[in-house]
């Protein structure tokens, strides 16, 4: 009988020359991505993994088994009536934002089964895409329990078939980043820079804090998807090693493009978890902490061992890291009925720990707490209107988020004249990918253009409950209704 | 005519789409945007406005200014007495 070694490339690297049609043929630049280079370029692919299609299904298999008996344990609607309400907020905005584009993945990694420039890489990616369709499924069926005791769960499996203004901004991330990339910028904008440089954040710092906050099952989840994530991420680095040697300028731009786009969905989604979500008895590190654990150090030396240089904006990223996710939060609290979680306001000792984490940046947005504070101790609780905004609010004309960027006393939103018309974007490295690609991004509507143009209703009542689909009871809410006991005091 | 303009409260987290007249002066431009923010900020009795970084009049209409559609404009409060 062969011995492991000697069957395994037989069965997962297998290459051969085309006889009579062209590897052009095979492999278009169109599908294949760029650069194209002949298969000599790509022979020495490979990663450490070097599963075979029976150790991939034994494993899973086993993971399987193991998720399915901490779900009968630990993930029924009783343990969750358990867990602090901020904490399921923050449940609610990860089992939205992931599931679907975990989907988008697993079309991605087909078109990568087909077109992946090695049969290795071809291999891997199809191991992939059998874990992305496991990705989807997982959080689905968790949260689906939920639904008939709290109907924002919904939302895991509705928001990116709704047109949600988070739900147009998620479309507008993964329908390029994922489900129509190539396979090229799918491995280095994906596999390497999603997720090797991010999803640290998740699967192991929201993993802690899950830990933390008594929540087993999140906890789980994530651990097991994250098993899976580590093997298909190695798909990134040897495509990006080749790109670097054959076109370095387009390796450094995938890597800064995608590392922005990445930047602003992760600060968003870890760091509302992390800095408002989590109860502050359980907060073990501020998001600032895990970023520049896992982010920080890890990804500058990444990038330093494939010769790349940090993105042009670094400058910008590092200042962000203390800004940005505290101005999206305040913006998102005071807008709170455009989504489908609950959100959290931040009370004395809340803060107090956030100007320790941020002393030097949360000092700014601290007064707009302050605020929203006297309104609610003005209207009383249950009075949700009293601390919501009642006006459209301008959206960056690429990342399609709010215009949050820079500080509150500096807000670095920068408008651009292009082709006739007139573009708003959150940000100078925003702006920089609208102007590399116009053609790409140009047409797509924003919130502002599609009421602009009549498709979406400008009365922000309707738009909420037409056009992004939110019930009255699925609209987001203070997860308290106003009622602090800090509140009711007066302030010292 | 009606136009929407991109509005920044110093001292907001967000960015506003304010609908004004061209025929409006900057003085009710501004009582607008302060209006979209007071929920985060509490509106002042001195402001100033800015456009390209140039201080417009408050008794000036934005048409007079030049303020077209979708421009970004900058209202900073000041300290009240």
């Amino acid at each position: 009988m062969l011995k492991r070694e000697d069957w395994l490339d037989l069965a997962r690297k297998l290459d051969w020359e085309y006889s009579y049609v062209s590897e052009r043929d095979v492999f278009p630049e169109a599908v294949s991505g760029r650069p194209w280079l002949p298969h000599a370029a790509w022979e020495s692919w490979d990663e450490p993994y070097r599963t075979s299609y029976a150790e991939y299904v034994s494993g899973q298999h086993g993971k399987e088994a193991a998720f399915r008996a901490v779900h009968d344990a630990v993930g029924r609607v009783h343990d969750f009536e358990r867990l602090d309400r901020a904490w399921l907020s923050a449940l609610k905005l990860h089992g939205a934002t992931l599931p679907l584009a975990e989907f988008a993945a697993v079309v991605s990694n087909l078109r990568a089964v087909r077109f992946g420039r090695d049969s290795a890489w071809r291999t891997m990616a199809n191991l992939g895409a059998l874990d992305e369709l496991r990705h989807t499924q997982i959080p689905l069926l968790v949260l689906h329990e939920l639904v008939r005791w709290d109907v924002q769960f919904d939302w895991a499996h509705k928001l990116l078939h709704t047109d949600d203004w988070v739900a147009i901004a998620a479309r507008h991330l993964v329908d390029e980043l994922i489900l129509t990339a190539d396979p090229i910028e799918l491995a280095i904008a994906t596999n390497f820079v999603f997720e090797t440089a991010f999803t640290n954040l998740q699967f192991v710092g929201l993993s802690a804090v899950a830990c933390s906050v008594g929540d087993r099952m999140f906890e789980k989840m994530v651990q097991s998807i994250q098993t899976d994530e580590a093997r298909h991420s190695q798909i990134g680095g040897p495509v990006l090693r080749t790109v670097v040697e054959n076109d370095p300028v387009y390796a450094q731009y995938l890597v800064d493009k995608w590392f922005w786009r990445t930047w602003l969905f992760f600060a968003i989604v870890s760091g509302f978890a992390m800095d408002y979500l989590t109860p502050l008895e359980q907060r073990r590190a501020s998001f600032k902490e895990f970023v520049e654990e896992w982010i920080l150090d890890h990804f500058e030396g990444l990038l330093e061992e494939y010769g790349l240089a940090r993105p042009w904006y670094w400058d910008t990223f590092v200042a962000s890291i203390g800004t940005y996710h505290h101005m999206v939060y305040a913006s998102a609290y005071t807008h709170r009925a455009t989504v489908w979680f609950d959100l959290a306001l931040p009370g004395p000792g809340e803060r107090a720990w956030l100007r320790e984490k941020y002393p030097d940046t949360f000092p700014l947005v601290e007064p707009v707490w302050e605020r929203i504070s006297a309104r609610w101790r003005e209207g009383g609780p249950e009075l949700e209107w009293y601390t919501q905004g009642a006006t459209p609010i301008g959206f960056c004309r690429l990342c399609q988020l709010v215009l949050c960027g820079g500080t509150p006393l500096s807000n670095s939103a920068t408008v651009r004249d292009h082709a006739g018309q007139r573009y708003i974007f959150c940000s100078e490295p925003c702006a920089w990918i609208f102007e590399r690609e116009p053609e790409r991004y140009a047409d797509h509507r924003d919130v502002v253009q599609r009421i602009l143009a009549g498709n979406a209703p400008g009365n922000l009542f309707a738009l909420i409950r037409r056009y992004f689909g939110l019930s009255e009871q699925s609209s987001g809410k203070d997860v308290a209704h106003g009622r602090y006991p800090w509140l009711e005091r007066p302030p010292a | 005519m009606l136009i929407p303009l991109y509005g920044f409260v110093r001292g907001d987290t967000l960015g506003l789409l304010v609908l004004v007249h061209t025929g409006d002066t900057v003085q009710t431009l501004a009582a607008s945007l302060q209006q979209a923010a007071c929920m985060r900020v509490k509106p002042s009795q001195r402001v100033s406005v800015y456009h390209g970084g140039v201080l417009l009049a408050p008794e000036h209409t934005l048409e007079q200014l030049g303020v077209s559609a979708l421009a970004r404009v900058d209202l900073v409060p000041e300290p009240d007495e």
